[in-house]
């Protein structure tokens, strides 16, 4: 009954690679390498983290806009029209809108970056592909969030020009500053993911943490209000709120209201790059024994 | 030459020290175990489990390797670490070209997505492009005979459905090593079949690597070439299938029989209403041996008696092997026995119906009382033992494939005058 297997060396074996598994890890260059080859990948996780956004809901992805405008919407009538927050000069909700834009990327892209691999566990510990792609395209929920308020700001933009005449945003170069600061959130929530993802996949109390952290960390950023309020001489200061210095960025690019100051700028952009490089180090060097605690 | 190569791999496993006791029966220590200590579990730090420890072996090109062994011998762990999902604590493995896993079933899947959409999904996990993938398509409908399915959502799949389209995809995946952990468990016997000629037909012809692992004892003996045996985490035997495959099933049934005590609940050798007194292996000439030779009779003989009058008795006995009950055989008519006697019962098991493996015994009396009140003596496992064939040191007994028994048939050939020829 048993098959006897063919001899082997009229087996054709050229255009195999062979591998090697080994308790050491791969270095960096070689998981980014791989991650490259498992790109077709990237796309399925990210639709998959948008689906989960509406998941059983009727209402679909009437859903998304509503997350979006709402919380908007209402903090922006309580902060510019109650409390009458001052905004530096352009319209409280235009200025609120645009302070919100990198900071709800960031804030909701975190969270489901935090979740990535904890949420994929059944896959994790099943299959085997590059687990760095998980907290990457766990940012799409992010940006759907963020189109959509830049799609709110748009409409605001034409009504103002409308009723008031006037154009708050225009095309001009420093608009790059505003794209750049949408890159610059991307790198810096991937980078503080990688620690937590992985962090959550141990302690599940991260996610808890984050979740009463952001708020504050909120306040801490210059949304609600302009960094004017701050007096000069502490306001190089909010350079170690990375997150400060990209919405002030934004801010600068869109509606020219913001203040770039070198000194917070240089300190917010080491930050940015320490936790990087750190997190793909730490991602990498605990991958394998979070993925036995799953 | 080989496609894989296992070099001393170990797995170690932290898992949390228990809290003094994980009993949390009560109202009060389940109270207790939520307002413990927080962090309390991880001071106390990790207790090491080894799931597998110091496993090598080498698989040659186009084998089909069955890995068997008990729940939690480590191979699933194995498999992970061939897969490269967890990663070994020590020890290395070499191999060649794709690796695929079926490891569970479905679990590259999203049962909210389309058959289509999971095919591709998978395709992207395996790293192929999508192009290829949609290459591949059709083949992988048609080999798990979803075509009317295809743009249904797999949760509204029947589980043989799920399984055939994870079985389809997965060995369209153009994989030079396939890990399968127990897959062909849900499916039909007709798909089974199909997928095990399958995997049997891409070993010969494209020298694709099984790693086969079941409890389908007679799947592996079937479709295996080699066999490995794992157990508490390390590899305990390797060889031929036939080989490992009866010395695993003989430990198994052993296992499960060796720890029942006489006493232990339905197995009670001695009651109210009477006992068993010894059950003993005799030859034809009455002598008490361990094994006996295929070729003569053997008999049972039990040895029990009652403590009650106006008691019948019936005597039973349960052949097994490998855990199959062979037979069962009872004595034909109730006979009344008197308190305070010893009685013998004889059973003769005739020349050339056992086989040469080794085969266990139970043993029941059943004594009726006025007709409704019965009582079972039972001892289960009374006797082990082996059979011998003609030639004890023939070593082909046990390489071919044998039966549970093996009795002498008739057999006739005959030549035939009345066939017209051509």
């Amino acid at each position: 009954m048993s098959s006897a297997p063919e001899p082997l060396s009229a087996i054709n074996v050229s255009g195999e690679s062979l591998w090697l598994i080994e308790p050491r890890r791969d270095g960096v260059i070689d998981k980014l390498r791989e991650l490259w080859r498992y790109r077709y990948l990237w796309w399925y996780f990210a639709a998959d983290a948008l689906k989960a956004m509406y998941r059983r809901t009727k209402l679909g992805w009437i859903w998304l806009v509503i997350r979006v405008t709402a919380p908007v919407g209402i903090s922006a009538l309580i902060f510019g029209g109650v409390l009458g927050i001052a905004s530096d000069g352009p319209p409280y909700f235009l200025f609120f809108s645009c302070g919100m834009t990198t900071w709800i990327l960031f804030e909701r892209s975190l969270l489901v970056v935090t979740r990535s691999l904890e949420r994929n566990r059944k896959l994790i510990t099943k299959v085997y592909f590059p687990r760095l792609i998980l907290p990457l395209s766990a940012v799409a929920p992010g940006l759907l969030y963020l189109a959509i308020l830049l799609i709110v700001i748009f409409f605001t933009v034409i009504y103002y020009r409308r009723y008031e005449g006037l154009w708050y945003i225009t095309l001009r170069p420093e608009l790059l500053a505003a794209v750049a600061a949408i890159l610059l959130t991307l790198v810096f929530t991937v980078s503080v993911g990688l620690w937590t993802s992985v962090l959550q996949a141990r302690y599940p109390d991260v996610r808890q943490g984050i979740r009463y952290f952001m708020p504050f960390w909120m306040y801490f950023t210059p949304i609600i209000y302009p960094l004017t309020i701050i007096p000069e001489q502490w306001r190089w200061l909010i350079g170690l709120n990375p997150m400060a210095s990209i919405v002030e960025m934004f801010k600068w690019g869109t509606l020219g209201y913001g203040h770039l100051h070198p000194t917070s700028m240089t300190i917010s952009f080491a930050m940015i790059g320490l936790t990087l490089i750190s997190g793909i180090w730490f991602f990498n060097r605990e991958e394998a024994s979070s993925i036995d605690k799953l | 030459m080989h496609s894989l190569v296992v070099e001393g791999i170990s797995k170690r496993y932290l898992v949390p020290r228990p809290l003094k006791s994980q009993r949390t029966e009560t109202r009060l220590e389940r109270l207790r175990s939520f307002f413990s200590i927080p962090l309390a579990r991880e001071l106390l730090g990790a207790q090491e489990v080894w799931a597998l420890r110091d496993v090598s072996f080498e698989v040659e090109r186009g084998t089909v390797l069955g890995v068997i062994g008990g729940n939690g011998a480590g191979k699933t762990t194995l498999l992970k670490v061939i897969s490269k999902v967890i990663a070994p604590t020590a020890g290395r493995i070499r191999g060649h070209g794709r690796v695929v896993s079926l490891l569970e079933l479905g679990a590259g899947f999203d049962d909210e997505a389309t058959a289509r959409e999971n095919i591709f999904m998978n395709a992207a996990i395996n790293g192929i492009p999508r192009s290829i993938a949609a290459e591949r398509f059709s083949d992988i409908v048609d080999f798990a005979d979803i075509q009317n399915f295809v743009d249904t959502p797999v949760m509204y799949f029947s589980s043989g459905m799920y399984l055939r389209l994870a079985f389809s995809v997965a060995i369209n995946m153009q994989p030079s090593i396939l890990l399968a952990d127990e897959i062909l468990a849900v499916g039909d016997l007709e798909f089974q079949e199909r997928c095990l000629q399958k995997v049997r037909d891409l070993a010969r012809e494209t020298g694709l690597t099984v790693l086969f692992v079941s409890h389908d004892m007679e799947a592996v003996s079937r479709i295996c070439n080699r066999v490995i045996w794992i157990k508490d985490g390390q590899l305990h035997r390797s060889g031929e299938p036939e080989d490992v495959v009866t010395e695993y099933q003989n430990a198994a049934w052993e296992m499960l029989t060796s720890g029942e005590k006489p006493e232990a609940k339905g197995s009670s050798h001695a009651g109210r209403y009477g006992e068993i007194v010894d059950v003993k292996l005799l030859s034809a000439d009455g002598r008490e041996i361990g094994s006996p030779p295929k070729w003569e009779d053997v008999y049972v003989r039990i040895r029990f008696r009652t403590y009650r009058a106006k008691t019948q008795a019936r005597c039973g006995v349960d052949l097994f092997c490998k855990g199959v009950l062979v037979l069962r055989s009872a004595q034909p008519d109730l006979i009344w026995v008197i308190p305070e006697m010893v009685y013998e019962a004889l059973v003769k098991i005739p020349a050339s119906l056992l086989s040469e493996t080794n085969y266990t015994i139970n043993v029941g009396v059943t004594l009726t009382r006025a007709e409704r009140e019965e009582h079972a003596l039972v001892v289960n496992r009374a006797l082990t033992f082996m059979v011998y064939g003609a030639d004890a040191k023939d070593a082909s007994a046990g390489k071919h494939r044998m039966g549970v028994i093996d009795p002498t048939l008739e057999w006739s050939l005959e030549k035939k005058a009345d066939v017209v020829r051509a």
